[in-house]
């Protein structure tokens, strides 16, 4: 299933399948190590408006609610 | 020589610059752009080099302004080694920096710190193998503890007079000729004049980078046609934009190399991180906490504060008293002399007692890691005034006093938060505004009318904030953060982060606040105050219903804010000011000094955060707020 990384349960893994906006997003997600194809787990999901906390290549990351929303990511299936 | 430390945030750069900072001889501020980067100069083992403290970075292809400062440096400056400092604990990411380091051709010494910490984390490289891999010399150190850095800078030194640039990468086949298509194109005598490797500023071009662009633009208009088809077939091949093709190609690069050189085992123990965030990040606890830390860091700065700045004011004022007793009072001599005193001591009151513990608790709490989780949580709520997480740090701070707040302004990335930041800051009442309102407001008119003032202050600045950031659409696509595992702050670099900040109140907002006591000196060495009263009149006493004399207290009230209810006193001959000034009048006096022109120690690191037109708008902005809050006080006033 996909959708939007903001949309994402707490706990759950994902993989990132596009990122959508401009060229100045996909550069400043790139330099935290957030590419197409990676595997990221949610560890705080964006309820309420919230920030998203997620975890990535081995470091956690926040991501702002409109930008979480940007990223469409594919739910793994085990989880 | 010159060697640069080069490194993505967080990966302990500080550290390392801090213990070799001790053979230092003298440490000074790089000369124009900013105060951002500092050079060293150290002695080792008979060598002397200059050692440079650049920015941390993600990558080399971002258009944050730490990014493009730090890119500067390298091409314009062309340091003759770049020490790489990777955080060894998230190897894969970090190495993407690498590679396109790689690419400059400086001459580069990979530095893979916190290993200890990666062992921890169950991350076993293979130094040996990597350094192979990317034909570079790699010394492993743990930074904070000095532990690898004599030898790092030994073969710091011998690759740079060896020269040793390390292995080329090579991208997929496809994205190879187009980026040596397009480096044909641009030839080595264009790259030549730019500064870079002709493959750089090629694989630049095709990530869409914006400075090369228009460099490059300039040179050779003729060929961004050519750019664009280039770009175009790197899209259509691969089925998403050209700067992404390129950076994916990075990315899986990386992940390769990662793989070949380092072994994860999964560490059983949960660790000490996840322990404290659950409470710390907890989605309801964790403003508990955040309130419970801001607090106290509030209430530390300012006991702390309360108990130094005292003694020392009444220290001053025994010297002015000390003083008039030899200088005969009245004289020119001891107008000047007075002035000196007030502007001088006003620096003291503020530099020891609230600057040096606010500068040691926001370091500290940086140096800690909690800063961002304090950005995470706060992120929705600052939204809504169009600012984000991270300037709730200033907000608190500003109740104190204005300036150390609008320094913390320095930790957001993007300068148009800063700005926002800086001139909402401005209109929180500090520490001096908070004794007038205490003083008028809260003594004569009731409690009630106080609190009413502090919450109408809440709602005026969120206005502001929102019309500001109407004006400055916030153009960023939100937040990202990295979020930091916790570390035990060391002494010397919060002391080192502690002295950078504070010299520049010393060098630049307190020089200001002397010439200005002096001049007001002056004025009233001349008995100007009449002149003033008038001159200011039709606005006090027409518009704004005042009696007259205020005049004059509103213009020393702009050196200082304590001197606004001191001068009043004096202004008006009478403490009790209830058989002076009617309830309206105070009410309105009150409001009209909680907003109008911050003080001259704020305007003065207005002026250094966000450059003089900022501070010139800061002025005429919350001005016009406190003229037209006054306003609206006398209407209420009048029609009930």
């Amino acid at each position: 299933m996909i959708i939007t990384l903001e949309k994402v349960k707490d706990g759950m893994e994902a993989v990132v399948k596009q990122i959508h906006g401009g060229h100045n997003i996909r550069q400043k997600l790139g330099g935290l190590g957030v590419h197409p194809q990676d595997k990221l787990k949610v560890l705080r999901s964006g309820f309420l408006g919230g920030p998203v906390l997620i975890e990535i290549h081995g470091t956690q990351v926040g991501i702002g609610h409109g930008m979480a929303q940007k990223i469409e990511v594919e739910l793994k299936e085990s989880s | 020589m010159r060697i640069a430390l080069v490194g993505q945030p967080n990966c302990g750069k500080s550290a390392l610059f801090n213990s070799v900072a001790g053979y230092k001889t003298l440490a000074s501020n790089f000369p124009g752009t900013t105060v951002d980067y500092v050079t060293s100069r150290v002695s080792f083992n008979g060598d002397g080099f200059a050692l440079v403290d650049l920015p941390g970075i993600y990558s080399l292809s971002g258009s944050e302004r730490e990014e493009l400062l730090a890119r500067r440096y390298l091409i314009e400056e062309r340091p003759d080694l770049v020490i790489n400092i990777m955080d060894a604990s998230v190897l894969s990411r970090s190495l993407e920096l690498t590679l396109e380091l790689l690419e400059l051709k400086i001459p580069l010494v990979i530095c893979l710190n916190m290993i200890d910490e990666a062992a921890r984390k169950g991350v076993e490289i293979d130094v040996d193998h990597m350094s192979q891999d990317l034909g570079v010399p790699i010394v492993p150190t743990i930074a904070v503890r000095g532990q690898g850095v004599p030898e790092l800078f030994k073969t710091a030194i011998d690759t740079a007079k060896r020269g040793n640039t390390g292995k080329t990468y090579f991208l997929s086949l496809d994205v190879e000729q187009a980026v040596s298509e397009l480096a044909g194109l641009l030839g080595e005598q264009t790259a030549g004049k730019i500064g870079v490797p002709v493959r750089l500023l090629a694989i630049k071009l095709l990530e869409e980078d914006e400075e090369f662009e228009s460099a490059v633009r300039k040179i050779h208009p003729e060929l961004m046609g050519e750019v664009e088809r280039l770009r175009r077939n790197l899209a259509e091949c691969h089925g998403r934009p050209s700067d992404v093709v390129i950076s994916s190609e990075r990315h899986s690069l990386a992940l390769n190399l990662f793989e070949h050189v380092a072994k994860v085992r999964p560490s059983g123990e949960k660790s000490f991180r996840d322990q404290v965030d659950k409470y710390l990040m907890h989605p309801v606890l964790g403003y508990v906490f955040l309130a419970g830390i801001l607090f106290f860091f509030f209430w530390f700065v300012f006991s702390f504060g309360k108990h130094i700045e005292e003694p020392i004011l009444t220290l001053f004022g025994q010297f002015t008293t000390y003083l008039s007793r030899h200088l005969s009072n009245g004289s020119l001599l001891f107008t000047l002399t007075n002035g000196l005193i007030q502007g001088f001591s006003g620096g003291i009151g503020i530099v020891l007692p609230y600057l040096i513990p606010f500068l040691l608790g926001l370091s500290l709490l940086e140096d800690i890691g909690y800063l961002p989780r304090a950005a995470f949580l706060m992120d929705s709520i600052m939204h809504a005034i169009g600012l984000h997480g991270k300037s709730i740090i200033p907000f608190v701070l500003s109740y104190g006093c204005n300036v150390p707040a609008i320094m913390g302004v320095r930790i957001m990335e993007r300068s148009r938060d800063r700005f926002i930041t800086a001139v909402l800051v401005t209109l929180i009442p500090c520490a001096a505004r908070t004794t007038v309102i205490f003083a008028l407001v809260a003594f004569y008119l009731g409690p009630m009318h106080a609190l009413l003032l502090y919450l109408l202050n809440i709602v005026v600045i969120a206005a502001a904030g929102k019309v500001l950031s109407r004006y400055l659409p916030d153009t960023s696509p939100g937040m990202i953060l990295e979020m930091p595992s916790y570390k035990l702050p060391k002494f010397s670099n919060v002391m080192r982060k502690v002295w950078f900040r504070l010299r520049e109140f010393v060098v630049i907002a307190w020089p200001i606040l002397i010439v200005g006591s002096v001049i007001l000196s002056l004025l009233e060495y001349l008995q100007l105050a009449e002149l003033i009263n008038g001159i200011l009149s039709p606005f006090t006493s027409w518009l704004l219903g005042l009696p007259p004399e205020v005049g004059i207290t509103l213009i020393f009230g702009i050196l200082r804010k304590e001197l606004t209810l001191i001068m009043l006193v004096q202004a008006l001959g009478t403490s009790n000011f209830a058989s002076v000034m009617t309830g309206e009048q105070m009410m309105v006096f009150t409001v009209f000094s909680l907003f109008y022109i911050p003080c001259l120690a704020t305007l003065g690191m207005l002026r250094s955060t966000i450059g003089n037109r900022g501070m010139l708008f800061t002025l005429f902005f919350n001005t016009a707020i406190g003229t037209l809050m006054a306003l609206v006080f006398r209407g209420i006033y009048y029609w009930y």
